[in-house]
């Protein structure tokens, strides 16, 4: 059945571009144009893809805060969150969770949850050209923690800005093992404009995304 | 699909005096047409972008077979599952037999343009499932049993008040008996009542912005973050998708998905772009347990032979309907079709069959404000002036319109005859405004006039006009 109904529309497009064999060529060509993906026309930057990653990032609403090291992240997370006595209850990437946290701070290190104050996540690449960071689920890195925090934080490494979102592609291929199951590439907060054409933030998504810069 | 495009002209007479719908729509004219118009300005390589986008649909399409055999091989390498269905029912089927075997009860849904082509969602819930739109304006919509005005952005013809009406009548079960009016608030009751549909689904459906070839993938775009948490947290994500979406590479898509941002919504880029490959890895803290790829023909093929390929570019983005005159004026409801505007003047009568959508090729005054705005070239004139021709052939066109085009074309083939008639007509027409220099009521055309004068010609024909230009040095 299921292979009957593949079949039937698998025929129905050769025929529907003539019927036509391809030679050992065009196969070829094809073949190399998928593992080596030809790049195209380009937006270009107005500035250096860091100045560039920042100016926009901002203009899409995040903020951006830049760190010496990932030392710093511990006390950048708590001038984020409400005064004391309350105590943090957030959720942390387990890539992150060996950067000395307070022991006596309510930390989730795994998938998001249904209330979600603030999330802390690792991006693989910020992308110049739009603002833009790259994130990649795996074990140590849940994708829920990107959507269902109010603010979510990202941290990324200063050196893994890329000019353009194919500089991003050819660094996760690089990456070598499988391709990952999810990839989100985020531009800041979630909105939405369906009541009335007005601008609406949040819309399902985190309210403010905050993005800390790491240098070393 | 649910296709009415029968009486559209009837429908047409009636929306000029919809306040709300004119006042809504002027949103369009205004905010979207300008925002597009200041992203591709700020863009120099905007037109080389266009020219690129093109060519690599039209590289995809003419080895459609291929690059669809390559995505589904990358996608079952992964663990996931590809789905052929030949028509809206097939894709149904498939659909409906994935959630029976998974004893589903609860469907969440990102925005799928395709899925509402097929009919899904009725299909699912005579099947007794709880369906639920996410993406904000689709969840509107389907509390209102309205369907979508515009591709894009469907709640365009609803006013605030209307949705905070519809609110106040069914957001009482979630705990909201006030009455809401401000924008802000009514959205975090949406966002209220989803939070427990995304944790609570067993399937998560949404569409596909492209298809990847190379690794498999679907991509979406959102600014809400809806379709991104319905394919994360539903135990099955499937996806329906034409299978026009597929693209061969990663970097292909990124052409047209920054061309899709800027046509859409006048932006660089959407606030999320999500690639799904497959079910959850070992050791995931979350992600789908299985993930299906429904690939829909539904017509696609019948364009992929002929004149039509073109039409299979299409990224959905909406720019030839916001720069429509006509869509502007009657809105997107009076076309009765999943897709309205230009594009979706060509692709009804294409899924749907042509008696079934008859006028709706006649609803364009081949201005070609579509195709200049659209990010693929598709030449959309051609193609509606194509079908108009089609539906000549095949008879569809009958009474006073046939009668008058066989006239027209009698005339028009005769050189001589014509310039007689023109410059007799235009001799008439100046006299029937002798007075006031305008026509209030023309015989044959009295619907017309009823609602505007006809200004008189000014001068002569142009076949006159243009040899006395020629005689001048």
């Amino acid at each position: 059945m299921t292979e009957a109904r593949r079949d039937t529309v698998l025929a129905r497009i050769r025929a529907a571009l003539g019927d036509r064999h391809r030679t050992r060529d065009e196969l070829a060509t094809l073949d190399r144009r998928l593992n080596a993906p030809p790049v195209g026309v380009r937006p270009k930057l107005h500035d250096d893809p860091l100045s560039q990653f920042i100016t926009k990032a901002q203009a899409n609403l995040c903020t951006v805060e830049r760190i010496a090291s990932l030392q710093m992240l511990v006390p950048a997370i708590l001038r984020l969150l409400p005064p004391p006595p309350q105590k943090p209850d957030i959720s942390v990437a387990p890539a992150l969770a060996h950067l000395g946290w307070p022991a006596d701070w309510s930390i989730n290190f795994g998938a998001g949850r249904r209330t979600e104050p603030l999330s802390v996540t690792l991006a693989v690449a910020g992308i110049a050209e739009t603002g833009s960071v790259v994130l990649r689920s795996a074990p140590a890195s849940p994708t829920t923690l990107n959507f269902l925090p109010d603010m979510h934080v990202v941290v990324l490494r200063a050196d893994d800005v890329v000019a353009h979102t194919e500089d991003a592609w050819a660094r996760l291929r690089a990456e070598g093992g499988d391709w990952p199951r999810t990839v989100n590439i985020i531009a800041g907060p979630s909105r939405t404009a369906d009541v009335g054409g007005i601008i609406v933030r949040p819309a399902h998504g985190p309210k403010s995304v905050h993005l800390v810069l790491c240098d070393s | 699909m649910l296709v009415n495009g029968k009486d559209f002209s009837s429908r047409a007479s009636k929306a000029p005096a919809d306040a709300g719908l004119q006042q809504q729509v002027s949103n369009l004219k205004t905010g979207f047409v300008a925002a597009r118009a200041r992203a591709v300005a700020a863009l120099p390589e905007y037109e080389a972008m266009r020219d690129a986008g093109a060519a690599i649909k039209d590289h995809t399409l003419a080895n459609l077979d291929f690059y669809l055999e390559r995505f589904e091989r990358a996608v079952v390498d992964r663990g996931g599952h590809v789905h052929w269905a030949a028509d809206a029912e097939e894709a149904c089927r498939i659909v409906r037999e994935i959630c029976t075997r998974t004893g589903a009860r609860t469907v969440t849904k990102g925005k799928s343009m395709v899925s509402e082509e097929i009919g899904l969602n009725e299909a699912l819930e005579a099947d007794g499932l709880d369906v639920v739109e996410t993406d904000a304006g689709e969840y509107i919509v389907q509390l209102a049993k309205e369907a979508p005005s515009h591709i894009v952005m469907p709640t365009v013809h609803k006013t605030t008040n209307e949705i905070s009406d519809l609110f106040f009548e069914h957001h009482r079960r979630h705990g909201f008996s006030e009455r809401v009016t401000d924008a802000a608030e009514l959205i975090a009751q949406v966002r209220s009542v989803m939070r427990e549909k995304y944790f609570s689904a067993d399937i998560g459906i949404t569409g596909a912005n492209f298809l990847v070839a190379e690794t498999g993938s679907n991509i979406i775009v959102t600014n809400e973050g809806n379709g991104d948490l319905t394919c994360t947290l539903a135990r099955v994500h499937i996806v329906t998708a034409g299978i026009e979406k597929v693209v061969p590479t990663l970097n292909d898509a990124s052409v047209l998905l920054r061309l899709l941002a800027r046509s859409a919504l006048g932006i660089e880029t959407t606030s999320y772009t999500t690639l799904s490959t497959g079910p959850r890895r070992p050791g995931d803290a979350d992600g789908p347990e299985e993930y299906h790829v429904v690939l829909v023909d539904n017509g696609r093929t019948k364009m992929l032979s002929g004149a039509f390929r073109p039409m299979l570019r299409c990224i959905r983005c909406g720019a030839c309907m916001n720069h429509c005159p006509v869509y502007l004026a009657v809105g997107g409801h009076t076309y009765a079709s999943v897709y309205p505007g230009p594009m979706g003047a060509v692709l009804t009568p294409m899924i749907a069959r042509h008696e079934a959508a008859n006028e709706l090729p006649h609803a364009c005054t081949l201005n070609g404000r579509c195709q200049q705005v659209c990010p693929v070239k598709i030449p959309l004139p051609d193609l509606l002036r194509r079908l108009r021709h089609e539906q000549w052939e095949d008879g569809f066109i009958k009474g006073r319109s046939r009668w008058g085009l066989g006239v027209w074309s009698w005339l028009a083939t005769r050189p001589a005859l014509y310039r007689v008639a023109t410059r007799l007509g235009v001799q008439v027409l100046r006299w029937l405004g002798r007075s006031r220099g305008r026509i209030g009521h023309l015989p044959l055309a009295g619907e017309w006039t009823a609602g505007r004068d006809l200004p008189a010609p000014q001068g002569t024909t142009f076949h006159a006009a243009w040899a006395k230009r020629k005689r001048q040095p």
